[in-house]
């Protein structure tokens, strides 16, 4: 009997309600929800933990790299203070140097200045002397003079130049 | 009293073409998951909302455990879209089967009511379409990376008795698998159904919680064995058998 396998099939088939019409139904169901998920979830989604993803290594990487600079720029920071620290010392040097060479220069000038100033005033001094000596010699020539008037009041012609440049020169003693 | 039917139950014809309970609610499930892809397809943004949150964990989740299955992201990613339909459409088909009123609410009237809604898995035509979806497009994987000759030569090997049997073996194999999935969800989801009816009938109240329970357990499982063997299928099919992997 080959025609009674098939019969026995659809029988079974039909007991268990099995049926081409539903079977596509619900293939068509499912395919539907695959198209529209693979649609509108699937593809927007995963496409953006992908980039989401590629983003945070990014991200990372970029992290890693600024780390690395900021080392780099902590480490050209440290060396430049470095360098400053001891273009200062030398600057300080230099000046404390430089004002030591001022100061000695600055006495040394005050120095001269103070022989000049007492030479100066040595001259000034001893013109001074002198100008006092010859007006004292005058006076003193005036006042012998008028002392001898006084003490040869009576003959003044008689008074002898000899005399008076005698009385002169011991005045100056 | 209960009335328990294998089938499900035609409720109204579109021309000719017969719509059943079990395939309405699986439209519903599909109307709802693909309201939902539309609303987070809207929401998409890199700074993520609630709705986007939830669902890259779940996402990031099942990559994950494809990662551990298939060894690659790449891998994972592409077979993603197939393995993850199935367990997000099963079961939300298994939990929307366990709503009050599927099952409940009557349409027609004495002898001919019969409940507006199943669950999906219940009827045999779901299961089994899924199962041949599933088994179908792993074989379609595979003969895309191996070429048809090879895909083939696995089922039909003349290269000697032996590989001619294991071929045949392989080739009852997949229908064996077919049958596996179609009556391992069938036979889980109806059998909860039907169990959880007696216990309504039985003791109405509190009494059917634990069952209730039992079942949104259940629906997870199902749900996620169908998505794993999927997965385990795909990772048998298109990776090198022994002696292969230097022709390829």
């Amino acid at each position: 009997m080959p025609a009674a396998a098939p019969h026995a099939m659809q029988q079974l088939l039909d007991q268990l309600g099995i049926n081409w019409e539903l079977l596509i139904s619900q293939a068509v169901n499912f395919a539907l929800l695959l198209i529209v998920l693979r649609i509108f979830v699937y593809k927007p989604l995963l496409k953006l933990l992908r980039d989401r993803r590629a983003r945070i290594a990014e991200g990372l990487m970029k992290a890693d790299e600024a780390d690395r600079r900021l080392h780099e720029v902590d480490m050209i920071g440290k060396e430049r203070m470095k360098e400053a620290e001891n273009k200062a010392v030398a600057i300080l040097k230099r000046t404390e140097h430089d004002a030591r060479e001022l100061e000695e220069r600055l006495l040394g000038e005050i120095k001269r200045k103070e022989t000049e100033e007492s030479a100066q005033a040595a001259a000034r001094l001893k013109v001074q002397q002198e100008e006092s000596r010859r007006a004292m010699e005058k006076e003193a020539a005036v006042l012998v003079r008028a002392a001898i008037v006084r003490t040869v009041e009576l003959a003044p012609e008689a008074i002898d130049d000899a005399l008076i440049a005698r009385a002169v020169k011991e005045s100056r003693t | 009293m209960l009335n328990i039917s294998l089938r499900a139950e035609t409720i109204f014809h579109i021309g000719t073409w017969p719509i059943t309970n079990a395939v309405l609610l699986a439209f519903i499930a599909v109307l709802i998951l693909a309201t939902v892809a539309i609303i987070l397809r809207r929401k998409l943004a890199m700074t993520p909302g609630m709705l986007q949150n939830v669902s890259e964990v779940i996402v990031e989740g099942a990559l994950s455990l494809m990662d551990d299955v298939l060894g690659t992201r790449e891998k994972s990613e592409r077979y993603f879209p197939l393995v993850f339909t199935i367990f997000i459409f099963v079961i939300t088909s298994n939990y929307l089967g366990l709503l009050p009123g599927v099952s409940s609410i009557m349409v027609g009237h004495g002898a001919n009511a019969v409940p507006l809604l199943r669950s999906p898995a219940s009827d045999l035509n779901f299961t089994l379409a899924v199962a041949l979806i599933a088994v179908t497009t792993v074989n379609i994987f595979a003969t895309i990376i191996f070429g048809i000759k090879d895909r083939i030569s696995v089922f039909l090997n003349f290269k000697g008795p032996i590989q001619l049997f294991v071929g045949l073996l392989e080739l009852l194999s997949e229908f064996a698998r077919i049958i596996s999935f179609t009556f391992r969800l069938f036979g889980n989801v109806f059998a909860g159904e039907v169990l959880l009816a007696i216990m309504a009938l039985l003791a109405p109240y509190l009494v059917p919680l634990p069952f209730m329970f039992l079942e949104v357990f259940v629906g997870f499982i199902q749900a996620f064995i169908f998505a794993m063997l999927t997965l385990v299928f795909i990772e048998l099919a298109v990776t090198p058998h022994e002696g292969e992997e230097a022709g390829h």
